[in-house]
């Protein structure tokens, strides 16, 4: 661990934070607006790695437990690391890492030229699915069916209202670590 | 003041030579480093203090390999970078100032003393409190100046300290620049800050081309550009 | 943004050492989950509430806090109360108001230095043996509260050069260009880190070689 990989992780942590500052978008019939701040892990794990990106998280929820408003909306604190949407939380770790690392084992280092732009994008995306989606749900429904008693599937059904917003945000991160891959390649580690 | 030697040093980057230095010593008390973007003279700074590593030769600091033992050096080299805002690291000024300060060993309760010394040194004590991303390029510069001389050391390298910087606060740089104490080594193209330095070097392509007085130099080197 | 969630004051709550807070709350928790019975559970919250009420509180930063967190525990409610049954949905609100609660009380009347001491505290031993590198998570604490002004600058500048070729309301027009800056100003920013000598001399090491 260098002094880079130390100032890229707390700088992808600081992204996390800015995008939680971004305007919320509220959907109609969902009890939670969408915030940007998903996009956190997602970009974290594409851009710097499955142990750099995992570590930024983990940076996150460390910011959180010391009562810091990082998370959207000013929220933060250890009542937020405690109530039904830690699962998520702890999950973005979970997120960026499995992210990064199917960026990693699919992409490799830097980009190949010989793959065009959009089979890159594409398996990028479908890394943030697995990683941004799949993984953080998991997490989260895990936790929110242990803290009300009513079974992984049933919580894993309610959050899945969420999903179809996640998978636009997905597809934007695949496009946003592609173009940013053609300005400045970087390593995953 | 410290005595920085070249001896064979050779960087080569990508299959290129970046820069190509076979001798060289610098112990005057103002040593300015002109030349055009890509000349090289920014690696030749870091190779001072170790931040680049010499692909042949080597840079020694009074007689300290700077790629072997860049710790030890960057406890007597300080390094000031164009960009101010990629050096002040800690939220509050203050706290910036004591990082490097914990770098080198200082006990903590010495810490504070020390950090206002170092601020008052430069006239801008009263920024002690103020948040990093509040305060102005020249304050900045300023700030990440008082960091590094709270180091105590015995050499300070610039690289392009002016640029960006408007009027006034360029000529407050320039100020604190003839007033060093410690050995200045400058990397610049604002040629008007080192005119009454002790000797100025030239690079063209990563060679030494020019290696003479100021006063000459800048006149040869203003001709080349013109 | 960015001052903590701490508020100051001399309650009871403020006095007492962060690492018991944090500590007791984690007991708290064990408990909580220990039981699935309403009364006990309502015995916590209310103990929770006064807890919170001690802290000097203003009702304006209580509601900015725990709305969103109450809306979401009061649709779990309902959903647990028909998915699996009633008494289980009321257990559910109870547990999540008290956890809530507990946790904000403990956030409110403890300082991040405090906490971060705490931590440091705790990580001293895998400190020691080279498993975590306490200087680290200093430098990068303190490197993200540095920085994120810094992007939500950055952002702003970037949005309005969009905002001239009628492109800032694109996402990527905003988070590209942010991004690659991020990325290239950290090779600048750890080059002046090294520069200034980091890291700091090792703390002694506990095990010595004879």
């Amino acid at each position: 661990m260098n002094t880079r990989d130390i100032v890229l992780i707390a700088l992808f942590a600081a992204i996390t934070v800015a995008l939680g500052l971004a305007p919320r978008i509220p959907i109609a019939f969902l009890p939670v607006p969408i915030t940007l701040q998903s996009l956190g892990p997602m970009l974290a794990g594409a851009m710097i790695g499955p142990v750099r990106g995992a570590l930024s998280q983990a940076l996150l929820v460390l910011l959180v437990a010391l009562g810091l408003p990082v998370l959207a909306g000013g929220s933060g604190g250890l009542g937020m690391l405690a109530g039904p949407t830690a699962g998520f939380i702890f999950g973005w770790i979970v997120a960026a890492f499995i992210t990064g690392m199917l960026c990693k084992m699919w992409i490799g280092q830097g980009s190949r030229s010989g793959q065009g732009k959009w089979p890159q994008v594409g398996l990028v995306f479908v890394a943030c699915v697995i990683g941004g989606i799949l993984a953080l749900y998991v997490c989260g429904a895990l936790w929110l069916a242990v803290v009300t008693g009513m079974g992984v599937m049933k919580a894993a059904t309610g959050v899945a209202a969420f999903i179809p917003g996640d998978l636009v945000k997905a597809a934007f991160a695949a496009l946003i670590a592609h173009n940013v891959r053609r300005a400045y390649p970087i390593e995953l580690k | 003041m410290a005595v920085v030697r070249f001896e064979n040093v050779v960087v080569e980057r990508e299959g290129r030579i970046s820069l190509q230095i076979p001798d060289l010593v610098l112990e005057e008390q103002r040593v300015a480093i002109a030349g055009l973007n890509g000349s090289g003279k920014s690696t030749l700074l870091r190779l001072i203090n170790g931040l680049v590593t010499p692909t042949r030769g080597r840079v020694t600091v009074d007689g300290i390999d700077a790629a072997k033992e860049p710790r030890t050096v960057r406890r007597r080299v300080g390094f000031i970078f164009q960009n101010p805002d990629n050096q002040i690291v800690y939220p509050i000024v203050s706290e910036d100032i004591q990082f490097g300060l914990k770098n080198i060993g200082v006990a903590k309760s010495e810490l504070p003393a020390l950090a206002m010394k170092a601020l008052s040194r430069l006239g801008i004590e009263h920024l002690a409190e103020r948040q990093s991303h509040l305060l102005s390029g020249g304050e900045k510069q300023l700030v990440a100046l008082a960091a590094v001389l709270a180091m105590a050391p015995a050499t300070v390298l610039f690289d392009e300290p002016t640029s960006g910087l408007d009027l006034l606060n360029r000529n407050r740089v320039r100020d604190v620049l003839l007033g060093l104490g410690e050995q200045a080594i400058v990397a610049t193209h604002d040629l008007g800050i080192v005119s009454a330095f002790d000797r100025m070097l030239v690079l063209d392509q990563g060679e030494i081309i020019m290696d003479r007085d100021p006063a000459s130099a800048i006149a040869a080197y203003e001709a080349r550009c013109a | 943004m960015n001052g903590s969630l701490n508020i100051p004051g001399h309650t009871l709550l403020h006095r007492l050492g962060a690492g018991w807070k944090l500590g007791a709350l984690c007991l708290f928790g064990l408990i909580l989950f220990a039981t699935n019975h309403w009364i006990p559970l309502a015995i916590a919250l209310a103990i929770s509430l006064c807890l919170l009420a001690s802290t000097g509180l203003s009702v304006a930063q209580a509601r900015k806090q725990l709305t969103g967190p109450l809306f979401i525990v009061a649709f779990l409610m309902l959903a647990t109360g028909l998915l699996v049954e009633p008494m289980q949905g009321i257990a559910v609100g109870l547990r999540l108001m008290a956890l809530i609660t507990a946790g904000y009380a403990v956030t409110l009347t403890t300082q991040v230095s405090a906490l971060l001491e705490v931590i440091e505290r705790l990580f001293r031993p895998l400190d020691r043996i080279g498993l975590v590198n306490s200087a680290q998570i200093a430098l990068s604490v303190s490197l993200v509260f540095r920085f994120i002004p810094v992007l939500i600058d950055q952002a702003r500048v970037i949005r309005e050069a969009q905002a001239a070729r009628g492109l800032d309301r694109n996402i990527l027009a905003l988070l590209v260009p942010l991004i690659v800056h991020v990325l290239r100003s950290a090779d600048d920013i750890a080059c002046a880190i090294d520069a200034r000598a980091y890291p700091p001399p090792a703390p002694p090491r506990k095990r010595q070689v004879p």
